[in-house]
């Protein structure tokens, strides 16, 4: 996978700009989605991030229709298991019902609208709601209003039409998806290009993923997009942002040659039109511990043996090439994705997060940006380790991820500190006519030898993955 | 440590906020009593006025740091809302050094640093098996007031310590912060509780 000397065609995803449609999208005060979103000159306006009416239709356009992240199904292994999560401001009940099946369904009465499972997991056959009473089944189906003879549920209502509002489900690699929009998108559509990429995270061992615990979730004061846009693939802001981690002698570089080095900002990314990315970064350019590692020249399982992906033991490699295909071992291997997400709202970190005992278990997290409301953000960490991992290795993996990731990581604190600032900013009156620019453009450019499909972006990260999300945003909220 | 992972829908015995366990009380207004609450103060004071150094100071090298989640169930299982399978802060001496360390660098964070208050009540203490440990049972109340924002963050916990008298003075040899919030209202945990 040589990127030095690369023989490609350079291909803008839809570069025509003046062939492009103007959004039927206007807002009450007749800006439209071109004014916010402009395709043509790759910005868009910092008013997306506090306007009222735009989040409303955000709500209906993409989060009532696209695909979400609830949980993993490690986290409701028996009948009757349920646990309480949010697709967006919407309540929802996942819960395993006696077939086995994971369900999800809106934690709505249908009578008059409580609540009907008040907790955040547990295990119930039936769901009773405290206001009138009326039950239902971990499937979200009706079982009856109480005092059944005085049919409390209606005189003549079927009680077949009185369940729990049903989502449509989709299990991963064991992570749970939903969508209402039951006729929409299958998920391996929704996926698109990506999932020869995202298989080699979620679909590469015998037994999968297990998260370790209930998610962390702790709120921020900012629109879900400010951290949406950068889990679009933001590598350049790792450089300045995160670089305590150069300076702590994790990434590779001094803290005096940070943006010589540029440790980490080399590889290839990797997007596609529905707005998910990934980075694909070879470990021993990346990381301080590894470049003195002799890789030159070896095969893959050896690669593998000096150097296992993060989550991996060596044990754990025949099952690899049991589930994966060569190319994507190959891949793995050499230069595996480690930092990415999936459009709206979903982060990606599977990261080899050297410790400071010398070791590199590696840390799995995933987070959800949820909107709770224009201001509001939920960030939720879910922490993983392959099941197939020694105990030992999974409580380093839950400490590495803990330790550098979500409430207190020392990464991502200082995430949580940039994000509620540039929300304060896009209120006033001028600052929210300044725009977030796009504008350092690679191009698709397909490295020799490379074997995957998808929008591809080799070298320096730049802007590519990050303006495919905002168009898939665009795309999102301009369908009728 | 024992620690297995769990689903998220199964509470077990370990799931219980348990407040002090040795029944073997150090009373209220005794000269140990007094001395752990002398010590509780300087800690919070040391961390108010970021003298991280004097805090590394006052904890032991095997020190256990951590703060599980808390999960709300319903029914038979209410009260069963700690989950020690997963923390806001998992740390050992090693790590804390780690994270002291990034604070005197780039750790935007906390650069500018916020101006906390930490409020230690509720102080109940109890002799543990091992001759000169102490449980400590504290409340904490913190305030956090971050840039120009008129608006402070606060956050409330219970904490779980045991207190290890060393060379005449106490040293932390663990901590259990127990927050109350199932969703933290902090935007992060940049600073120790
Ligand atoms: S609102 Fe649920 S039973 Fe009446
Ligand atoms: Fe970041």
């Amino acid at each position: 996978m040589c990127m030095t000397r690369i023989n490609y065609k350079k291909m803008h995803y839809r570069e025509n700009a003046q062939m492009l449609q103007k959004s039927k999208l206007v807002l009450r005060d007749g800006t439209s989605l071109d004014d916010l979103v402009m395709r043509e000159s790759n910005e868009v306006s910092l008013r997306v991030m506090t306007d009222e009416e735009l989040y409303h239709l955000e709500m209906e356009k993409i989060f009532a229709k696209t695909w979400l992240l609830l949980g993993h199904e490690s986290e409701i292994p028996e009948p009757g298991d349920f646990i309480v999560r949010d697709m967006a401001e919407d309540n929802v009940i996942v819960a395993r019902s006696q077939d086995g099946e994971v369900n999800v369904s809106l934690n709505v009465c249908p009578h008059r609208g409580m609540r009907v499972c008040l907790g955040e997991a547990g295990n119930k056959r039936i769901h009773q709601c405290i206001y009138h009473g009326w039950a239902f089944r971990p499937n979200g189906d009706f079982i009856g209003a109480p005092v059944e003879r005085e049919k409390m549920h209606g005189n003549d209502v079927d009680k077949k039409t009185l369940g729990l509002k049903k989502a449509k489900v989709h299990l991963y690699g064991g992570l749970i998806f939903a969508t209402w929009n039951v006729d929409g998108p299958s998920f391996d559509e929704y996926l698109g290009d990506i999932k020869y990429y995202m298989d080699q995270l979620f679909c590469r061992t015998d037994n999968g993923l297990e998260l370790l615990g209930p998610p962390q979730r702790f709120t921020l004061p900012c629109n879900w997009k400010v951290p949406g846009e950068q889990s679009g693939s933001d590598g350049f802001h790792t450089l300045t942002l995160h670089r305590s981690l150069m300076e702590g002698g994790v990434m590779g570089g001094t803290a005096e040659s940070i943006y010589d080095q540029a440790p980490g900002m080399y590889g290839v990314d990797v997007s596609c039109k529905q707005g998910h990315s990934l980075r694909c970064l070879e470990a021993e350019k990346t990381f301080k511990m590894f470049a003195d590692v002799p890789f030159e020249g070896k095969s893959t399982r050896e690669r593998l043996e000096l150097l296992t992906p993060p989550g991996i033991t060596k044990e754990m490699i025949p099952e690899l090439f049991r589930n994966l295909s060569e190319d994507q071992v190959n891949q793995l291997a050499t230069i595996p994705p480690q930092v990415g997400g999936l459009f709206p709202n979903i982060l990606i970190a599977f990261i080899f997060a050297p410790r400071t005992d010398g070791g590199s278990s590696g840390a799995l997290a995933l987070h959800t940006y949820v909107p709770k409301g224009p201001g509001k953000v939920e960030f939720v960490n879910y922490i993983f380790a392959e099941k197939d991992a020694p105990e030992q290795m999974k409580r380093d993996m839950l400490q590495n991820s803990v330790q550098q990731t979500g409430t207190s990581g020392t990464i991502e604190q200082d995430d949580a500190d940039v994000w509620p600032v540039i929300m304060k900013n896009a209120r006033g009156a001028v600052s929210k006519g300044i725009t977030l620019k796009y504008q350092a453009l690679h191009g698709h450019e397909r490295p020799e030898g490379w074997v995957g499909e998808g929008l591809l972006y080799p070298g320096f990260t730049k802007d590519d993955t990050q303006w495919n999300w905002w168009l898939a945003y665009y795309d999102l909220m301009d369908a009728v | 440590m024992t620690w297995k992972t769990k689903s998220t829908a199964a509470p077990d015995s370990t799931t219980i906020l348990r407040g002090l366990v040795s029944n073997k009380r150090v009373a209220l207004g005794s000269q140990v009593y007094n001395r752990i609450l002398e010590t509780l103060y300087d800690e919070a004071a040391a961390l108010d006025e970021r003298r991280i150094d004097d805090w590394i100071a006052m904890i032991a090298q095997d020190i256990i740091y951590q703060a599980p989640i808390r999960l709300t169930r319903t029914g038979p299982n209410r009260d069963r809302d700690v989950m020690r399978t997963m923390f806001h802060f998992d740390e050992d001496y090693g790590s804390l050094l780690m994270r002291t360390g990034r604070l005197q660098k780039s750790a935007w964070a906390e650069d500018p640093p916020s101006r906390c208050r930490r409020f230690i009540t509720n102080v109940r203490i109890a002799e543990c098996e091992t001759p000169g440990e102490y449980e400590v049972v504290s409340y904490l109340y913190l305030e956090r007031s971050r840039g120009d924002s008129p608006e402070n963050e606060n956050t409330t916990a219970e904490r779980r310590d045991v207190w290890r008298e060393v060379d005449g003075g106490y040293k932390l040899a663990s901590r259990e912060i127990i927050v109350d919030q199932s969703v933290l209202g902090m935007s992060n945990f940049a600073v120790f509780l």
